[in-house]
């Protein structure tokens, strides 16, 4: 019964294996000395013992992005190695120098990294076919499974977990970083009457906000509330994949997409993903209405990543910011506690989008065989309901579930509404409908994603500081993914 | 012994005797060949692999493959306008950086030189950013010109200077980097220079001095044809380290905004490692060997000229 096997407390049974699992041990030092040692090498216990202690006494290596999770899991890891016996080292790195590393690991075929935090654009997309199947861990009656796949929010575990075929998972959702809306809740009440006889529409954040009153509220608070905040808006367009990021959302807004086979690339992904459509209408206009946007915003944006723009928002730059929902910790331990709104971000002329930002975990094919197989056991626990709600409401990190059940525990259905202690579920609201499968936003998942992102971000970038026709700049763009896809497909 | 036997022995005897022709190698060279051998070793296989990567297509899984792919990594060099561009701005950046870091380097020393009061603790002073590792000095610019924090930003918007972000606008981004760089390596002109000045003679200048010539005359006359190998030297230092001058940029703004300061290191970084089109980056890092080796030629053929090296 797959229920069984979710790690939690010990039981007798457990506890009764263990016990007999540390005997076999120590009857047998000179078995085990011959699987090898730490740093990777997996050391293998006697069949049929507790199945989450088989491979104690080996050390693994998981390599992350430098997130809220991952620092959530790195302060919780004395819970698995009591569970299995089996030492973890993290390594954090920033997003760009994690992919260099972990390609270089993957092209060497040392296996040095037995957990991969693989970033479905930069990871599993184009080296998918080095990272392991799960299929065939989770079907292994000798290990723990993966409790309820269909827990994962269905498309969490389409994008961050497979690659062009439904049937194969490479990673399992562990973390899902979302773009919401944040505003100043505090502004809003102060000159929301006057806003509403000014701009003619009701100014608080609802479903029904589009982009352009954004745009309009945005150049209202920079006119009338300098005294409370200098601009209205601010945003992550610094020459980085933070501004491929924000543009996405309205761009899909406005209709536009990247690629002829959208929501396919985005989903599962693909190898060929169609004609590059950023030359097209919807496009072209959804580039002038976000020079038109950026324009109002704080001009410090373009030096901004995600996280220069959510230390401005913290520091009172600006009234709202489209920002990652993870940010919400960050706000609530600030100055702003209370302060500050969520909802998902406003709606285009074709629809509302909200950029998914979320990563799997996965286990390095080029490690040894019994190293994969204890690299499963970690990635089931970090990805199991009871670690999750523990790095939700840790007090380093600040976790952002990828199973629905976590959200309808009681604890995190009370921690809605402020004051919170789980200040990231302050943004369920937004998150619930951004999530929806027409509203979430999935960039395209291909193995020329790095170069076509570069592309992008870059002419973007010119595009802002430029301030000409936005057309030139998507021509660009376009020629840059084109270049891109051909050099892929010439490099495969 | 007959005279024929005796005649062997003889010419048998100068054979051992005769000096060997063609090279021999010495007790100095024998003692240096193994750590040459290694050495070569360590720098010929590389560079003869990125040479054959240059005409290759690398693939990664698997293990690295090679695969043979003509002159077309090469082509794509010379016709790449996005590189042209950023061996511009290299250009640009290189004048800029090491004509301010001479400039200014060469004044601090004639200052320093000068200076009877503090000039210890003045020297250590300025020579503190050139012992901070570049990256440090990245995080260092970034955090003094963030425009929420930052206190050049900070000071730049109070006196009306500059509002928004410094990293963020082109032109200032451009000239915040080369700044920073002038920070951290001006010192180090400063030293070299500082160590020349001492070797000025101290009679001509007393003698040039009584003779009537005024402080002008006397730096342009005594002062800097004495420092001329001196200079050059650290002109060859700082543009070498300035035609790869990398962990700044990527600390900053990582080649933004609008590719502003996307310099030739950046770009190789960016093709090697973030599109991992090893076979192009093997392209674009020779073409930048070629260049360093015909700037470091440059400067060695102006340092004999001053007689430095033979």
């Amino acid at each position: 019964m797959l229920g069984s096997r979710e790690p939690a407390g010990l039981t007798r049974r457990q506890a009764l294996a263990r016990f007999g699992a540390g005997a076999a041990t120590l009857a047998l030092p000179g078995a085990l000395g011959a699987c090898g040692g730490s740093g990777g090498k997996a050391k293998v216990a006697k069949a049929g013992g507790d199945p989450w202690r088989r491979y104690a006494g080996t050390t693994l290596n998981f390599i992350s992005e430098n997130t809220a999770p991952t620092l959530a899991i790195g302060a919780n890891l004395a819970e698995f190695e009591q569970l299995t016996g089996i030492k973890v080292k993290i390594t954090q790195l920033e997003l760009s120098a994690l992919v260099q590393k972990v390609a270089l690991d993957f092209a060497s075929g040392l296996g040095n990294y037995e957990v991969i935090y693989a970033d479905p654009y930069q990871i599993l997309a184009p080296y998918h076919k080095a990272l392991a199947p799960l299929n065939q861990f989770q079907d292994d009656e000798d290990l723990p499974s993966a409790h309820d796949m269909g827990d994962f929010i269905p498309t969490q575990l389409e994008a961050a977990g497979k690659f062009e075929e439904a049937d194969v998972v490479y990673a399992l959702p562990y973390d899902a970083p979302t773009m919401i809306w944040m505003y100043r809740q505090d502004l809003f009440e102060k000159y929301g009457d006057r806003m509403k006889q000014d701009l003619g529409f009701d100014p608080t954040p609802s479903m029904d906000s589009t982009w352009e009153q954004y745009l309009k509220m945005a150049t209202w608070f920079g006119k009338h509330a300098t005294k409370d905040v200098p601009y209205g808006t601010l945003h992550m367009a610094k020459q980085h994949d933070a501004l491929m990021n924000d543009f996405s959302n309205v761009l899909w807004s406005f209709g536009g997409d990247y690629f002829g086979k959208g929501d396919k690339v985005g989903a599962l992904g693909a190898t060929d993903p169609g004609e590059s459509l950023l030359t097209k209408d919807a496009a072209l206009k959804a580039a002038d209405f976000y020079q038109r946007l950026l324009r109002v915003a704080s001009p410090s944006s373009l030096g901004w990543d995600w996280t220069g723009a959510a230390e401005g928002f913290i520091a009172g730059k600006a009234a709202m910011a489209p920002l990652w929902h993870e940010d919400a910790a960050t706000v609530e331990g600030s100055a702003l506690k209370g302060k500050v709104g969520f909802a998902p971000l406003p709606k285009g002329p074709a629809r509302r989008s909200d950029m998914y930002g979320g990563t799997g975990i996965g286990v390095n094919a080029t490690a040894s065989k019994d190293a994969q197989r204890a690299a499963w056991l970690f990635v089931v626990w970090a990805t199991s309901k009871k670690t999750q709600l523990t790095n939700l409401k840790s007090d380093v990190g600040g976790g952002t579930p990828t199973r629905a059940s976590v959200y309808q525990l009681p604890e995190v259905v009370k921690a809605r509404k402020p004051p919170s202690k789980i200040p990231n579920i302050l943004t369920y609201g937004a998150i619930e409908e951004a999530w929806k499968p027409d509203n979430i936003g999935l960039r395209p998942k291909i193995p020329a994603w790095n170069a076509c992102d570069t592309a992008i971000f870059t002419a973007l970038s010119k595009m802002l500081a430029d301030g000409g026709d936005p057309e030139k700049f998507m021509r660009q763009a376009k020629q840059g993914v084109d270049e891109a896809i051909a050099n892929q497909k010439e490099l495969a | 012994m007959s005279t024929a036997a005796a005649g062997r022995v003889r010419s048998r005897t100068e054979q051992t005797r005769a000096p060997r022709r063609g090279p021999r190698l010495s007790f100095n060279g024998a003692m240096l060949a193994p750590a040459l051998a290694l050495l070569a070793l360590l720098s010929l296989f590389p560079f003869f692999y990125i040479i054959a990567m240059s005409f290759s297509r690398v693939g990664l899984l698997g293990g690295i493959t090679l695969t043979w792919a003509g002159f077309d990594n090469w082509t794509r060099l010379f016709t790449d306008s996005a590189v042209g561009a950023s061996w511009l701005r290299s250009i640009v950046y290189f004048a800029l950086t090491v004509g301010l870091e001479m400039t200014l380097g060469i004044g601090f020393a004639l200052l320093l030189h000068a200076t009877k009061v503090l000039r210890n603790l003045s020297l250590s002073l300025i020579l503190m950013p050139m012992f901070m590792a570049p990256v440090i000095v990245g995080l260092l610019g970034r955090f003094l010109t963030d425009s929420t924090y930052g206190l050049y930003a900070y000071v730049l918007t109070q006196l009306h200077l500059f509002s928004g972000d410094l990293l963020g606008s082109p032109t200032a981004a451009f000239l915040s980097v080369t700044l920073m760089d002038v920070w951290q390596w001006t010192p180090l002109v400063t030293l070299i220079v500082l160590a020349g000045l001492a070797s000025v003679p101290g009679p001509l200048l007393e003698a040039a001095q009584l003779d009537g010539a005024n402080y002008v005359q006397r730096l342009r006359h005594i002062v800097f044809p004495s420092l001329t190998g001196v200079i050059v030297v650290a002109l060859l230092i700082r543009s070498m380290d300035a035609i790869r001058y990398f962990d700044i940029i990527t600390n900053t703004t990582a080649g933004g905004p609008a590719d502003a300061t996307k310099t030739v290191p950046i770009r190789l970084y960016e093709t090697g490692f973030r599109f991992f089109d090893l076979g192009y980056a093997a392209a674009i890092g020779l073409s930048m060997l070629a260049v360093s080796i015909l700037l470091a030629n440059l400067f060695l053929r102006m340092l004999r000229g001053q007689g430095v090296t033979s």
